[in-house]
């Protein structure tokens, strides 16, 4: 072992206790796979800079040429005709078809493309989604349908679903009396229910009232008589005559089915479609967060 | 001859080789740029009431905070929706891509945010979304949106980059009166939605108050 060796040894190891300090200085988790392979490469780097300068100095001072000197020369600087170096032929042979193959096959039909990945990735998600939730129960549903409801619905219906003192529906009651009086008198025709629009002027004055004040209250007690001209559309229990019209009593997953497909706008304000962000599983889900939250 | 003297003069030599490789890239370039910079063919020109609102957006800085760019990722399209395209912001001088994303990004923001939601939220961002850090932009209440220099602005881009607006874009005052109706009447669309009494009384006189056509613009957004 020569001086050179030994400095060089001395360096490197400066080297890897450097990298050692400035790692643990930093509080990096080496039991994270990733961070301790890039450690070992680090400290690896460090060896072999040692190493090879070692190895090729000491071969500088040694080595003696072989092979004839070519005839040509360049200002005085002469060149020996060695055959290449094995190694390196065949390196270059293999990057050299590599190259050939990548160029003319690998590259041009295989091509990669952004929107091409995207597509695959929303596919694959797709599949495997809809297979994992298509039996999902009650408890899977409502929390699925609770992250669903703080990134598209808080921001209108609030964090607990109040509407924001009325800036949107109320959530967590039916509808209000005002909002049902509204609809009695001018009707309406958003929803896309199979029967159709809700006639405007089906009540007026006390009947109105009292029918607002019934449903508003949550359908208890004794209805009043006139209210016998909603049962007809809406069920005798309310509950919309098996989705052919808006469930009065809470949030059925028809009614939400219906709201996030049309959107509606009513005397709060406009509530948007999502009919192109939202799944019919997720529309399920929300509908069971909703209908969670109701009780 | 040529290569030996091109050989003596790194200059001219480095200018050569840029020549070279750039003209690689035009081939590459250029042709698929030009197509995928059309407007698409169901883009329409912004109108003036949205011009007007997209000038606040630049005036009041919302670039700052907000991006106009949903990339093709799912987790991004899962909560903005499609991907943009280039040719959707044919139209947009300059566009509004953004790069920086404080807020959320905006680009379709007029599929799942309503005119009353943009009211109560521009007026308090933090009425809304509780511990928001949007700034509250009240004052658009009362400032009068610029809707002269909007109608300018777009028969200026009409007649500088043909960008589609209709014959009755001309540069006359003539045909800004004839068009001013117009403006004000989408105007009154958007007030009849919001609750602010000052905002509907005001359109109603023929202004526009900076909100209206912010929100035209942000509805415009899709
Ligand atoms: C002809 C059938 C019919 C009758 C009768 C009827 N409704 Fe309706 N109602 C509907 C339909 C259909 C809808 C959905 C409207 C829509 O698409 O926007 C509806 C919607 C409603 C809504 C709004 C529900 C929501 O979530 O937006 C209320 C409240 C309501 N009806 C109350 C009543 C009351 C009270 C009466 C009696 C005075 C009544 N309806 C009579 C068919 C009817
Ligand atoms: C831009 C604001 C906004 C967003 C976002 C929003 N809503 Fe609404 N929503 C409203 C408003 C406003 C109403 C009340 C409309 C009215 O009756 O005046 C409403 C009403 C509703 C109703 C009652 C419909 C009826 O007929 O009774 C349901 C259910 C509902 N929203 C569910 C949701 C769900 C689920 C989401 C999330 C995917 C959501 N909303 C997102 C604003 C919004
Ligand atoms: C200091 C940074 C900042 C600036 C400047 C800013 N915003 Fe925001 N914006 C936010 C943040 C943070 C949110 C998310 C919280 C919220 O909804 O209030 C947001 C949310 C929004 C939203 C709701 C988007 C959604 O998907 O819910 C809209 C619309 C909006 N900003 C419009 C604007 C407009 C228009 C301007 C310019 C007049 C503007 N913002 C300026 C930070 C900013």
């Amino acid at each position: 072992m020569n001086a050179l060796t030994i400095k060089a040894l001395g360096f490197a190891a400066i080297l890897i206790i450097a990298t050692i300090y400035v790692v643990m200085s930093m509080d990096i988790d080496l039991t994270d796979r990733v961070n301790a392979i890039t450690m070992g490469g680090a400290i690896a780097i460090a060896v072999i800079t040692a190493g090879v300068s070692v190895k090729y100095i000491n071969q500088m001072k040694t080595d003696t040429a072989t092979g004839d000197l070519m005839d040509d020369n360049w200002d005085g600087i002469g060149e020996r005709t060695n055959e290449l170096p094995s190694g390196w032929a065949y390196t270059f042979l293999a990057v050299f078809f590599w190259s050939m193959w990548y160029g003319l096959i690998g590259y041009p039909v295989d091509q990669y493309s952004q929107i091409g990945e995207y597509n695959e990735e929303v596919l694959e998600h797709k599949a495997t989604y809809e297979k994992k939730y298509e039996n999902a129960s009650p408890e899977v549903l409502t929390s699925m349908g609770k992250s669903l409801y703080f990134v598209q619905c808080a921001p209108c219906h609030g964090n607990t679903g109040d509407g924001l003192s009325g800036k949107a529906q109320d959530l967590t009651k039916r509808m209000s009396k005002a909002q049902i009086l509204d609809v009695i008198k001018n009707g309406s025709n958003q929803l896309k229910y199979p029967m159709g629009m809700m006639p405007p002027g089906m009540a007026s004055g006390q009947d109105a009232e009292d029918i607002a004040t019934y449903i508003a209250g949550g359908l208890k007690g004794e209805a009043p008589a006139s209210y016998a001209a909603c049962t007809s559309c809406h069920g005798a229990d309310s509950k919309g005559n098996a989705g052919m019209s808006p469930d009065l009593t809470g949030y059925d997953n028809t009614l939400v089915s219906h709201t996030l497909q049309n959107g509606k706008k009513g005397i709060i304000g406009a509530m948007p479609s999502f009919k192109t962000m939202i799944t019919p599983i997720q529309e399920k889900a929300l509908a069971a967060y909703i209908q969670s939250i109701a009780q | 001859m040529f290569f030996h003297w091109l050989e003596k003069n790194p200059f001219y030599f480095a200018l050569m080789i840029s020549v070279v490789i750039s003209f690689a890239g035009l081939l590459e370039i250029v042709p698929n740029f030009a197509q995928a910079a059309r407007p698409l063919s169901t883009e329409k020109p912004k109108t003036v009431l949205e011009l007007a609102g997209k000038n606040l957006y630049v005036k009041d800085n919302c670039i700052a905070c907000h991006s106009q760019m949903i990339r093709p990722f799912k987790s991004e399209t899962d909560r903005y929706g499609k991907y943009s395209l280039s040719g959707e912001y044919a139209y947009d001088r300059p566009f509004l891509w953004g790069s920086k994303r404080t807020g959320p990004d905006l680009h379709r923001v007029g599929n799942y945010r309503t005119t009353d939601w943009h009211e109560n939220h521009m007026r308090d961002p933090k009425a809304m979304v509780p511990g928001s850090i949007m700034p509250a932009y009240k004052h658009m209440f009362t400032n009068v949106a610029d809707i002269e220099s909007a109608y300018a602005e777009a028969v200026t881009v009409k007649n500088a980059f043909f960008t589609p607006y209709g014959p009755e874009f001309k540069r006359t005052r003539a045909a800004w009166e004839a068009h001013r109706p117009k403006v004000i009447a989408d105007a009154k669309k958007i007030a009849d939605d919001m609750k602010d009494e000052d905002v509907k009384k005001a359109v109603a006189n023929g202004e526009v108050p900076e909100i209206v056509a912010m929100i035209a613009y942000l509805n415009s957004l899709k």
